[in-house]
């Protein structure tokens, strides 16, 4: 009699969806899908790495990039974007793997397929109780309960509580019930839940110790429910991360530095875990293959540190054309590298292969791929160069014979006698012109012998997790006072690191064949005595411009003693004037502050919303 | 015999004796025999549409009478929903419009054609492509994520398509009810208001009439956007500092790409008509053809529509009769946008040294395609996006009187519409991209409406005594709306000759879309008492149950009563001797209604998808929870008073009405948008209320009435609404979230509150703005100072203000002036105070960055030299891309004056010979004609109407939950229409 006043869905799914197994699978997929909308993602990716020791803003930096930055050029409010995306992403996150964990036993679904929502669970809230403070455990529906209630009210946590109701457990779980190899390409592994694992324990330890006096919020003793010290978080540390080195499944470190990073050889035995990418559907990509917008889920983080290198001219023709290819891509100059990075951080580049590897410091010329069918262009003092050739060169080392001029190559590039590329020294690299990130740069093998879509955000897999950390992380639970294995002391494990680095198969901006093992002398400069900063330097030639260097500071509470001051050139071209820049970092920037939509969202009083912000915002 | 204006027969007129109750109607030759009482002076002649004629017999027997329309005296019969009303014995508010008058705006369909012209009828421009529709809002906004949208019914079945499948030609009458009093009849769907459309039928017992209407016009922009040219674009750049030249940039190039771009549009309209009856039955059949063709190159609408409708007197009681309207409709040319034009800078050359045009255009970040008009024009075969429309609504009824019970009748309507609409675009490989390799697209998506109800009405219509006339209804009724669509895209398509037609044989990826059903249903009961006694009082009281299949179990029903009172003051005894007054009508009305406008499914929840691929061609697709069930979703209903007041005095010249009304909205059907830390997005609830109160007038009148053959009618209407939200969820007053706020518009910006600009020397800069620069934007600071006066922190999120947008008043105004054959109409709206939001100038739109990275809206910037300019320092501290509180540029005064149509007519029947009967008249209308009193249109020399919902038509949209405040952004410019037009009638 009611026919028409019954409903019958069918084109949208209900939640009741969730408690089949299809859909638990599918909730599984939407954990790692939510990857990227994190990394890869620009705006975050800027937030761990612009105001660090490893960038400053560039050129056509808007806000976003400048608030991070500390340099009194803007400044981190709650109504940022950047670092507002975490938060946004985290808890709906949560919310699938609780939902995951609650339906799976119903459906039959098994413990390796509920470790994997485990897992993401405590990833996120690991994300979140280091870039947040203590965030709330209950959604609405109870702790760490699927949420079916509709609430506006949120209580935070403490960052103990988030620890050792969550993160730990869902990870001890994770690693007992995780394959050793993935289900599927790229999947979760014991082998990455001992490595968020070990670094959970080391990020811990760290946080009971707060050898800064660092405050943290919601106010907490520095005490370990579990009744541990931080003794016993560093050695787990330690011990974790040390039986992932030793039981490493299929995982594994590549034979040379340069093959971690090669676009040709992505998703190797050192990815633990990526935030995957394709090529071949524009629909599972999730993102345009010709133009992208510039948001989430593309990955278009190489973008922020690629100058804009098609400005190059020689003799008025544009040489170097925007491609999809890992030495150049899109070009946004949001993001540069400082002059103490080049010369510091990356101080041997010749021994050690990471510099090469991880920047692009030639520009060739690719001018025949546009359709410019010339031979050859006049360049620097009147010579001639063919496609291929070398435009422009970031030295390796400062040369006092460079002579700049404004009009060289429409850049204000430099020229030294004899040479047909344009030539600029490290110590005149600027927030215009500077060395591009080759590490993040796009590879599409759907070009032909064209230019093809150097618009589009990368398709590669953005990587999160490789297998290399787990050395920084021993080593650093080492140096905090692990006790040590033999032969796997501080020093023994990154000396793993650099004789890796020290060899040689290809020189990458060079363009040519060189077989070198410079392991030894690699290994011979590598102090006797490794410390804190130097890991972290160290930790930065591994991982430059990953993204998780602000994670990295934050834990060790050295941002403010590594990142105080920077030099880099001013915005435009010519200018080659290194100006020193200082930051300042408060104490309270060591959390990020709670994001604005969450604090308008809340049915709280005024009282209790401005309770809920980080102190200082 | 009695003529109406163009000397044709009315037949139906009724001539009745002045000073006695004789009466006589004129027949299908419209002539009359009246047998008068001795000594009578004069007859009064009257019908619908037409004003009142006094005759003076001065001792002729044989008498041609000539009605002149009138709809200051409204028509005599309204429209009011299952039924029809003398105008006089209406006690809700209707507000009513004759076709013909509508049509004094010659426009694509019927809510542009109204617009401005009724009072509390809100109509406000969403588009300006051709062929989009409007927003109608009645009394204003009740609701904050359900629709606001009134209900239509076409010819007595509710309206399930889209207003611009109505050819305004066939148009008889359109009533609107207003208050819900009048609109309690519609229940569940009265809350809005409704539109009741009423299309031509033929005449029982008339002769065949064939009209023929007709115009043309071209179609110029209104005003460019007011983008920089060369010169200002170089000192801009300059000032800011931040970019050089890109490579095909030079400083002594000046290019206006739109004038590259636009063309003049055309608009073209043709319909014709055939309508007449025997002694049973009456037909009217017809078709129409509308083209406009925009500014925008390929942009173009077409609409073809065909008509009829029958009625047949079967035996005495019995009637049959069915109408359908059908239309085919093609959009074309929507792909073609106009940012790129906007954007690229006016010093980047298109040419290349051999006069040929580049491709692309080089400027120091991007790299922009370039479209011209002839480029556009070029390509059509492999650039296009069109959208092909069928709808067809029909209607059959069948009706018997009850021949036991006088005045007992019984019907039952069928209506069966069905509407589909097919999507087809392509884009051929490298077009608008910088890569001229990249894969060409195509893609098709296709929807279906279908739409059944069934109506049954049982009528009792009698008058008892003379004196006690009772009008009762009773209905029963079901309907059902079925809509599902599919779509589908594809890359590299193998041939640019394909287009879209043949997917299947795409090289690259194919993408079947996300299909979309819905099922939803309505079952209704209703009844309806109306009883007048002598004319005098005037009662109407109405009861009507819903269900709707969209809310939840235990919550789908709800009734809705409704109340009116009604008294005519002029029928007393103790007015007899107020000649002035010919009419005046006191109205009470109180009613439920309510608004069951949401989305089917909404109370089981969601689940969003997304896709992810696990290596390089392991494709899998993941569910996460995104809306929560409410298994309590009922209705959101209002309640409503009107209180009215109408008048026609001195001797018909003058009519009006005037109307207050108070709405109060409750339990509120809203989308919730939850904080991130739920887990979930969203959930729909009852929550909330909000309340509308306004005054409405209006007045026509005739200043000269056929004086030495001149005639002036003058129309006026005004009407102010007040909108507030009253109470959100669990006594909160502000949902900073969602930008709700209790005691202020549903339609408020939560923003910065624009207070100039920072200027050298003034104070705590340092402390405000952390970082700024003088010439900066300064907003207003609500924190704490300290002793001195100095403040305590930066300015941040807690300074943000909330900004009421809606207008203080509002209204229209239409002139007529006649002189024998020839006729001047003009007719206006206005409108002021409010917000108006141009992305134009606000950070959304990309267009006033004020860095010099792309072109830039004509400003007046600050610089150490022009301190006092509205807009910062170029190339200052920014919020992303875009100047600090940029947002804050964007908001302008929305008041205006517009002349939406001046129009000068001739007669052209007044030259042939009276037995011909032929009826030409020919006129020229400028449209858009000019725009007074708007602070807008002085900043931007444009048509300061809004072109765009809040999430289009800008490089950065507001978000899909603040698609309700309506924008000016880069949508096809709004044009001014120069119209040439004829009507034929023989």
């Amino acid at each position: 009699c009611s026919k028409v006043l019954d409903e019958q869905p069918r084109s949208v799914f209900t939640p009741e969806y969730f408690k089949t197994e299809q859909g638990v699978i599918g909730g599984l997929t939407a954990m790692y899908s939510h990857l990227r909308n994190i990394y890869g993602q620009a705006y975050y990716y800027n937030s761990g790495v612009t105001g660090t020791d490893e960038a400053t803003w560039g050129q056509s930096a808007d806000g976003n990039f400048k608030d991070m930055d500390n340099s009194g050029v803007g400044s981190l409010l709650s109504t940022s974007f950047p670092s507002s995306i975490l938060w946004g992403e985290a808890f709906p996150n949560i919310n699938t793997a609780s939902g995951v964990i609650e339906n799976a036993s119903a459906v039959g679904l098994s413990t390796a397929l509920i470790a994997e929502a485990r897992f993401f669970r405590a990833f996120d809230y690991f994300l979140l109780v280091q870039t947040f403070g203590g965030v709330p455990l209950d959604l609405g529906s109870g702790e760490l309960k699927f949420n079916t209630i509709p609430s506006r009210k949120s209580v935070r946590n403490t960052v103990p509580q988030v620890y050792t109701k969550a993160i730990f457990p869902d990870l001890l779980q994770a690693i007992t019930d995780l394959p050793q190899t993935g289900r599927v390409t790229g999947g979760l592994t014991k082998t990455a839940a001992r490595l968020i694992l070990s670094k959970a324990y080391l990020t811990y330890g760290w946080w009971l110790q707060n050898p800064n006096g660092i405050p943290t919020y919601p106010a907490a003793d520095r005490t370990d429910p579990d009744g541990h010290n931080a003794q016993w978080y560093f050695q787990q540390a330690y011990d974790i991360a040390i039986t992932a080195i030793d039981d490493p499944g299929s995982f594994g470190l590549q034979p040379t530095f340069y093959d971690v990073n090669l676009a040709q050889n992505d998703r190797n035995k050192e990815m633990v875990l990526y935030a995957d990418h394709t090529q071949t559907s524009e629909k599972y990509n999730g993102g345009s293959l010709t133009f992208g917008s510039g948001g989430a889920p593309d990955n278009f983080a190489g973008w922020m540190m690629t100058w804009n290198y098609p400005n190059i001219k020689s003799s008025g023709v544009n040489s170097v054309l925007r491609e999809a290819d890992q030495h150049l891509g899109r070009p946004w100059v949001r993001m540069a590298p400082t002059i103490e990075v080049l010369k510091n951080t990356f101080a041997d580049k010749v021994n050690d292969s990471r510099y090469d590897g991880t920047f692009t410091t030639v520009y060739r010329g690719n001018w025949n791929k546009g359709g410019n069918t010339t031979p050859t262009l006049i360049n620097a003092n009147g010579l001639p160069i063919a496609p291929g050739d070398a435009v422009l060169t970031f030295l390796n080392e400062d040369n006092p014979n460079v002579t700049y001029a404004t009009e060289n190559a429409n850049v204000g590039a430099g020229v030294l006698p004899g040479r047909a590329d344009f030539v600029i020294s490290p110590g005149a690299i600027s927030r215009i012109i500077y060395p591009g990130l080759w590490k993040l740069g796009p590879y599409r093998t759907d070009k032909g012998n064209g230019l093809g879509e150097a618009n589009a955000g990368s398709t590669r897999p953005y990587p999160i997790l490789k297998f290399s950390e787990l050395y920084f992380i021993a080593a650093e639970a080492a140096i905090k006072g692990a006790t040590a294995q033999a032969n796997k002391s501080a020093r023994d494990l990154i000396n793993v690191i650099r004789a890796r680095a020290g060899k040689w198969r290809f020189d990458n901006n060079g363009n040519k064949a060189k077989v070198e093992d410079n392991s030894a002398a690699m290994v011979a400069a590598t102090p006797a005595n490794v410390d804190l900063n130097y890991l972290l330097a160290e930790r930065s030639r591994e991982f430059y411009a990953e993204g998780g260097r602000w994670l990295d500071l934050i834990r060790t509470q050295k941002w403010t003693e590594l990142a105080a001051t920077y030099t880099i050139g001013g915005t435009s071209f010519g200018d080659h004037t290194p100006v020193k820049v200082t930051r300042t970092i408060d104490n309270h920037l060591y959390l990020r502050p709670i994001p604005q939509g969450q604090i308008d969202g809340l049915e709280m009083s005024a009282a209790e919303k401005a309770a809920y912000q980080n102190p200082g915002y | 015999k009695v003529v109406d204006e163009k000397n044709q027969p009315l037949p139906g007129a009724t001539v009745k004796a002045q000073s006695s109750n004789v009466s006589a109607a004129t027949d299908a030759n419209g002539d009359f025999t009246i047998n008068l009482p001795a000594g009578e002076q004069s007859v009064v002649v009257s019908f619908v549409g037409y004003a009142n004629m006094v005759q003076a017999l001065n001792g002729q027997d044989q008498l041609t009478i000539k009605l002149n329309p009138n709809s200051k005296n409204l028509e005599d019969v309204v429209v009011i929903g299952y039924g029809t009303q003398r105008r006089e014995a209406v006690t809700g508010s209707v507000a009513s419009i004759g076709g013909d008058k509508m049509r004094e705006v010659p426009a694509p369909n019927i809510s542009q054609a109204i617009q401005g012209r009724l009072p509390g009828v809100d109509i406000s421009q969403t588009s300006t492509r051709p062929g989009a529709t409007t927003q109608i809002l009645i009394r204003g906004q009740r609701s904050l994520t359900a629709s606001n949208d009134p209900l239509i019914v076409l010819d007595g079945i509710p309206f399930v398509g889209s207003l611009a499948d109505i050819n305004p030609n066939d148009v008889k009458s359109i009533d609107i009810l207003k208050d819900a009093s009048a609109t309690a009849i519609y229940g569940s769907r009265g809350a809005n208001g409704v539109i009741l459309i009423t299309t031509n039928r033929g005449q029982m017992g008339g002769n065949a009439k064939i009209t023929y209407n007709a115009y043309y016009g071209t179609q110029e922009v209104f005003a460019p956007y007011p983008m920089m040219n060369g010169p200002e674009f170089v000192a801009l750049r300059k000032a800011a500092g931040k970019f050089t030249n890109g490579a095909d940039e030079a400083d002594d190039v000046n290019i206006d790409w739109q004038n590259l771009l636009y063309r003049t549009g055309t608009v073209n309209s043709h319909d014709f008509g055939v309508s007449g009856g025997s002694q049973t039955g009456s037909y009217n059949f017809g078709g129409g053809y509308y083209k406009n063709q925009a500014v925008i190159p390929t942009q173009q609408y077409t609409r073809y529509s065909l008509r009829g409708s029958v009625d047949q007197q079967v035996a005495k009681i019995f009637k049959v009769g069915f109408t359908t309207n059908n239309n085919y409709n093609l959009t074309e040319g929507s792909q073609v946008g106009i940012y790129g034009a906007l954007s690229s800078s006016p010093i980047a050359n298109p040419y290349n040294a051999d006069g040929s045009l580049k491709r692309t255009i080089k400027m120091p970040q991007d790299e922009t395609y370039i479209l011209t008009k002839d480029i556009v024009n070029n390509l059509q075969d492999e650039w296009l996006n069109e959208t092909r429309g069928f709808a067809t609504y029909n209607s059959i009824y069948g009706e018997a009187q009850i021949p036991w019970v006088k005045g007992l009748k019984y019907r039952v309507n069928l209506g069966l519409d069905f509407i589909q609409n097919n999507n087809g675009y392509y884009t051929g490989q490298g077009i608008n991209s910088s890569v001229p390799t990249s894969l060409s697209v195509a893609g098709v998506t296709n929807s279906q409406n279908y739409h059944w109800v069934v109506e049954n009405l049982l009528t009792y219509d009698r008058t008892f005594a003379e004196k006690h006339n009772f009008n009762v209804t009773a209905l029963y009724s079901e309907e059902q709306t079925k809509y599902n669509s599919s779509s589908m895209s594809a890359k590299n398509i193998p041939s640019d000759a394909f287009q879209f037609y043949n997917l299947g044989q795409a090289t690259g990826e194919i993408t079947i879309g996300n299909g979309n059903y819905s099922l939803s249903g309505l079952r209704s009961y209703m009844g309806r008492v109306m009883y007048s006694y002598d004319d005098k009082y005037l009662i109407s009281a109405t009861l009507r149950s819903d269900a709707s299949s969209r809310l939840a179990p235990g919550y789908k029903w709800h009734t809705y009563p409704a109340v009116s009172l009604g008294w005519n003051v002029n029928n007393e005894s103790f007015m007899k001797d107020v000649s002035w007054v010919n009419r005046a009508k006191v109205r009470l009305g109180y009613g439920q209604t309510s608004n069951q406008a949401v989305n089917a499914y909404q109370t089981l929840g969601a689940l969003n998808t997304r896709q992810y691929n696990f290596g390089e061609t392991n494709y899998a697709t993941g569910y996460y929870v995104t809306q929560l069930p409410n298994a309590a979703l009922g209705w959101e209903y209002s309640e409503n008073w009107n209180y009215g007041l109408d008048f026609t005095l001195f001797n018909n010249r003058l009519s009006g009405t005037v109307e207050y009304y108070v709405n109060n909205t409750k339990d509120l059907l809203l989308s919730v948008g939850l904080p991130p830390t739920s887990g979930v997005n969203s959930y729909t609830a009852n929550v909330g209320r909000t309340q509308n109160k306004g005054l409405e007038l209006s007045l026509n009148g005739t200043i000269i009435n056929n004086k030495n053959g001149w005639t002036w009618d003058l129309g006026f209407n005004i009407y102010a609404n007040r909108n507030k939200l009253v109470a959100l969820a669990s006594g909160q007053t502000r949902d900073e979230g969602n930008g709700w706020f209790v005691g202020h518009n549903i339609n408020s910006i939560f923003d910065y509150e624009y207070q100039g600009l920072w200027q050298e020397g003034d104070p705590y800069l340092n402390i405000l703005e952390p970082g700024g620069n003088v010439g900066m934007i300064k907003v207003k600071y609500t924190g704490p100072v300290d002793a001195n006066g100095q403040p305590t922190r930066a300015i941040g999120a807690a300074d943000r203000q909330i900004i009421d947008v809606d207008p203080d008043f509002q209204g229209g105004f239409n002139t007529r002036v006649a002189y024998k054959g020839f006729d001047f109409t003009m007719v206006g709206a206005f409108k002021s105070g409010g917000v108006l939001i141009s992305t134009l100038y606000g950070s959304g739109g990309y267009l006033n960055m004020l860095t010099g990275r792309r072109n830039n809206v004509k400003v007046d910037y600050w610089t150490p030299e022009n301190t006092d300019a509205r807009y910062p320092k170029p190339g200052g501290i920014q919020s992303g891309d875009n100047p600090k509180y940029g947002s804050t540029l964007g908001y302008f005064d929305a008041s205006y004056l517009k002349i939406r149509t001046m129009s000068l007519g001739y007669n052209l029947g007044q030259l042939l010979p009276k037995s011909s009967k032929i009826n030409i008249r020919t006129y020229f209308t400028v449209q858009n004609a000019f725009v007074l009193f708007s602070p807008y249109h002085k900043e931007s020399g444009m048509d300061p109407e809004t072109n765009s919902f809040g999430n289009e038509n800008a490089a950065v949209p507001l978000p899909e939950s603040q698609r309700r405040f309506l924008t000016i952004g880069t949508n096809t410019p709004s044009t001014r229409n120069f119209i040439l037009g004829l009507n034929v009638t023989f």
